[in-house]
């Protein structure tokens, strides 16, 4: 039965990508990759990788189909053309070489078996319950550092090209009990992922990009009205998880003498608080990529 | 009585699967946006419902129905206002031509 569900998904995963890239309609193209990215999610479900799943789900379908949308919104419509034979069978072939090594890469590497008896050691040392949140945030903390300090450049780098802000348009009637069940709703589940994430699958990534989603109904709503002022704070927020993140390493490097090692049994409190600032810093950023940065005139500057 | 919740599990869920059909069925071969959205938005509600009662039963928990009925509540919820969306951005546009 579920064997029968697993070749389904499986199917539809494929079908849905190709329904993606086979249509020239930018808006059904891009729907085709949200629900691939859907799809993804629930294969990664089966897959027993829950944690990947509600990224994949919130941030790989959710917030880059709408920041597709939003380009695609930008764009002129695409022009149909039919790329010559030569070209399809050049990008075939690219594309069965690096799905080839990736699958060789996979099945090759000892990583994937040797890491879970590894991190099953030491959890108990880590401060927290969840093996997954303790790889990120303790054992291998370094590499989300890191992850945020690329979520900071790509931020930088849509501040230098400076898009032109979504205008909000008139949704309706129907948008403001829309925006008055999902919003809250939204704020209530980001803590709650928040907060679980260190026992169960959650965590900053999570409910950063589900607390975006409830800032970008209020914002395409047209209830949050962005002034210059109000960009410049969500700038400081974004920029307040790179921050408190490097002071708190800085800070384990003074008190424990190792770069983010937490201090004996104060694990717990110290990821809580780092997963807390970084909830609300990865909510800005997305919604600062989404929106764009704050705009001075040139004489401002 | 675990037996009854099957059964009453597997056929609210079969009723389920079917609305769904229809629904597809429905954007596919109606002719315009509206009637697509009529026949979408409705079964569609319905269909995510049943279903979630019958894996509520087929769970035989009483806290499942808690976040099957949010489930519900969202999808229903999401669906009346972007099928609402649909239809006045297809409106708007016919004012235009």
């Amino acid at each position: 039965m579920s064997l029968a569900f697993d070749i389904l998904l499986a199917f539809g995963v494929v079908f849905t990508a190709a329904a993606a890239l086979g249509t020239h309609d930018r808006v059904a193209s891009i729907a085709g990759f949200v629900v691939t990215g859907l799809l993804v999610a629930l294969s990664l479900v089966r897959l027993g990788a829950p944690d990947v799943a509600l990224a994949e789900a919130a941030i790989g379908a959710g917030l880059t189909g709408a920041l597709l949308l939003r380009s695609a919104w930008r764009l002129k419509p695409a022009e149909s053309r039919v790329s010559p034979a030569i070209d399809r069978i050049i990008v075939a072939l690219i594309a069965v070489c690096l799905s080839g090594a990736l699958a060789w890469a996979v099945y090759t590497a000892p990583g994937a078996a040797l890491y879970p008896a590894l991190v099953s050691e030491r959890l108990a040392e880590s401060g927290v319950t969840n093996p997954v949140t303790a790889v990120l945030l303790n054992f291998r903390a370094w590499d989300t550092l890191l992850e945020i300090a690329v979520l900071f450049v790509a931020l930088i780098l849509v501040r230098i090209v400076a898009p032109a802000h979504p205008q909000p348009v008139v949704l309706g009637e129907l948008m403001l009990p829309f925006a008055r069940i999902v919003v809250p709703m939204c704020a209530f589940l980001a803590g709650h992922l928040l907060w679980q994430g260190a026992s169960v699958p959650g965590g900053a990534f999570q409910a950063g990009a589900i607390l975006a989603g409830g800032l970008l109904v209020l914002m395409l709503g047209g209830f949050a009205v962005l002034t210059p002022r109000l960009l410049s704070w969500g700038m400081m927020v974004a920029l307040l998880g790179l921050a408190v993140f490097a002071v708190a390493a800085l800070s384990t490097e003074a008190l424990t003498g190792t770069l983010l090692l937490y201090p004996d049994g104060a694990a717990k409190i110290w990821i809580l608080m780092i997963e807390a600032v970084l909830t609300l810093s990865i909510a800005a950023m997305l919604c600062l990529l989404f929106c764009g940065m704050p705009r001075r005139p040139l004489n401002d500057v | 009585m675990t037996t009854v919740l099957q059964v009453v599990g597997l056929t609210l869920t079969t009723f389920g699967v079917s609305f769904l059909l229809i629904a597809a069925l429905g954007v596919w071969r109606l002719p315009d946006v509206l009637s697509r959205l009529h026949a979408l938005t409705k079964a569609d509600s319905a269909g995510l419902a049943l279903i979630a009662l019958g894996a509520a039963c087929l769970k035989g928990r009483p806290d499942s129905l808690l976040v099957l009925g949010l489930c519900v509540v969202l999808v229903a919820l999401s669906g009346v206002t972007i099928g609402h969306l649909i239809a006045r951005a297809h409106l708007s546009e016919g004012d235009l031509e």
